[in-house]
């Protein structure tokens, strides 16, 4: 697991550190389905989602933002985010089950994805990013 | 910062004041058109965009609308159910708690018992709790004791987008899950006789406490409008220490467009809490017989909103765009938007405790009028971190604790229950006693749990 939880009195913080860009956009994603479903989840339903932002917090924002829709809408649970960015474009392919109430219901609903203290860092080692999830 | 911070705390609430919430706080106090101070109630805490418990007003000409201000839980808020059952006909009832469970849908992925076709869901954004009633899913009595009538008039659905309606359709009626909850309570003391009566509480009587707000409606319609008002930041070169504080003149298309779909979704939430107190009034009504008319509504307020409403600024009367987020109305006597009934007492205000400890009826004041824009707290407010909670509580053994003391607790996973124990909040008397103390909002009942549905 390349996310841990950082204390916050309200939501959830969420710090996420990998080696490029696009797994950090993958990691992140994991950790969101996490936090509202658990672990468990396998990937047989495939899904593609597309977002064009103006920078890059603005697009992991915008993309987990539209992961939250679709998986809430369609009720699935994501297991896997293949995420492809070229600038400030992003092509995700999404792989994930159905929401079984018997294995998913053990998270927390996610209201929405916060811009405060949004920030994407890089240094030698790759890229990391502190985002908050309000449940 | 523009105007000064004003925090109402106790000594022993100022000890545990996260730095993050008065950055929080101060923040706020750069906002353009902010009036008098950046306000804190005693529950203040750490959040995103304003502190939980921040509340604030702007000017309507040189203001600004956030949905920072608001979050992402649109009319979050908790409504007070009375019955005629008393403590000995409901205590240790287990099959109530589990009737009222699988009754009213909890938890991450629950679906709506009710058909919302679109005309049905555009009119619970129009007409709010008058929708539910309308349709014979509750009293009229029930519209008078809610904080504007059951529906904001200011209402856009047109601003609302097609995302946010496609998750309003399926969940109506429907609890949510992390702090939200359905809770079964005895009235436990009486600190005001006169009021308790009026707003029809007694000693020893069972009420039923509902806190949820406008589920996935409300939180698409904050992430899209969020969105829109970036523009706008940019458009109006407004300055923000923090990008969640998005926001736009009051009067500016962008702020007018937030505003109206708010509202909608403000709507939706009183809709959503009237849905659950049918289902409840019937698994009552099945269990113990109780007609519909035996179990008013208390009050119903919300403590995720910005509203336009007058108040005395500097000596004069103006209207204002007043953001309570994690905050609660707490209008006083003869203030408008009271139940006639009311009017000489104050609006009721009902404060949640935690899931083992008490909650509040309060009343509003002529002090909040002059010192806070008519607001007070809203809740305990946290004070343990999830993952702290996580780590160090079993979700199991809080159950079995409450069970002890004669509350039972039924959740969709025991991490649920070690994330809402009741040493995550602060006591919920301590905060309501500065409030009182303030003269911010005045004591009427406590209330202790005896029975408790989470999300």
């Amino acid at each position: 697991m390349s996310f841990k939880e950082i204390s916050h009195t309200a939501d959830v913080k969420i710090q996420v550190c990998a080696p490029t860009l696009e797994s950090l956009f993958s990691e992140t994603c994991n950790a969101l389905m996490q936090v509202m479903y658990g672990p468990v989840r396998k990937g047989i339903v495939k899904k593609e989602i597309a977002i064009t932002s103006t920078d890059t917090e603005s697009l992991l924002l915008e993309f987990l933002s539209e992961v939250l829709f679709v998986s809430e809408v369609e009720g699935i649970v994501f297991s896997d985010a293949r995420v492809r960015i070229d600038g400030l474009n992003l092509h995700a392919e999404l792989a994930g089950e159905p929401f079984d109430r018997d294995r998913h219901a053990l998270g927390t609903e996610v209201k929405g994805i916060s811009y405060s203290g949004l920030s994407i860092r890089q240094d030698a080692n790759g890229y990391m990013v502190d985002i908050i999830f309000d449940v | 910062m523009r105007v000064p911070g004003r925090f109402f705390l106790s000594e022993s609430l100022e000890k545990i004041l996260e730095p993050g919430a008065v950055q929080q706080l101060a923040n706020v106090a750069t906002l353009p058109g902010i009036i008098k101070n950046s306000l804190a109630m005693p529950d203040i805490h750490w959040g995103y965009g304003f502190p939980i418990g921040g509340v604030a007003a702007f000017d309507l000409t040189e203001g600004v609308i956030s949905p920072g201000g608001v979050g992402f839980d649109i009319n979050c808020g908790v409504r007070l159910l009375a019955t005629p059952l008393a403590q000995k006909d409901v205590a240790g009832r287990k099959d109530l708690i589990e009737t009222l469970f699988h009754a009213v849908p909890t938890g991450v992925g629950a679906k709506s018992a009710q058909k919302v076709t679109g005309h049905v869901l555009e009119q619970m954004m129009v007409k709010g709790a008058r929708w539910a009633v309308d349709a014979g899913l509750g009293e009229e009595n029930d519209l008078l004791r809610c904080e504007e009538g059951g529906y904001m008039k200011e209402a856009n659905i047109k601003e609302v987008s097609s995302k946010a309606k496609q998750r309003g359709i399926p969940q109506g009626g429907t609890l949510g899950s992390g702090n939200h909850f359905l809770e079964l309570q005895v009235v436990r003391e009486i600190y005001d006789e006169n009021s308790a009566k009026a707003f029809g509480l007694y000693q020893d009587q069972v009420c039923c406490m509902i806190h949820c707000g406008s589920r996935g409606l409300g939180h698409q319609t904050c992430t899209d409008h969020i969105r829109i008002l970036e523009g706008a930041v940019k458009k109006y070169q407004i300055k923000l220490p923090d990008r969640q504080l998005a926001c736009a003149p009051i009067s500016s298309p962008e702020g007018e467009a937030y505003f109206g779909a708010m509202a909608a979704s403000a709507n939706y939430a009183w809709a959503n809490r009237q849905l659950i107190t049918h289902t409840t009034r019937n698994v009552l009504k099945k269990m113990f017989g109780t007609g519909y008319e035996e179990m008013p509504l208390v009050y119903d307020v919300a403590h995720n909103v910005a509203k336009i409403e007058e108040h005395i600024v500097f000596g004069r009367k103006e209207r204002v765009c007043v953001h309570r987020k994690g905050a609660t109305r707490s209008f006083g006597p003869h203030a408008p938007d009271i139940p006639p009934e009311l009017s000489s007492i104050g609006q009721p205000v009902i404060i949640p405790g935690s899931m083992g400890t008490s909650s509040f009826v309060l009343r509003g004041t002529q002090g909040a009028m002059e010192q806070t824009f008519g607001s007070t707290c809203h809740g305990a407010g946290r004070v343990m971190s999830r993952t702290q909670a996580k780590k160090r509580l079993s979700g199991k053994d809080v159950a079995a604790r409450l069970a002890l003391q004669g509350i039972l607790v039924k959740a969709p996973n025991e991490a649920a229950i070690a994330d809402e124990a009741p040493e995550v909040y602060k006591p919920s008397e301590d905060v309501v006693r500065v409030v009182h103390d303030a003269g911010l909002s005045l004591l009427v009942a406590r209330l202790d749990p005896l029975g408790v549905i989470k999300g």
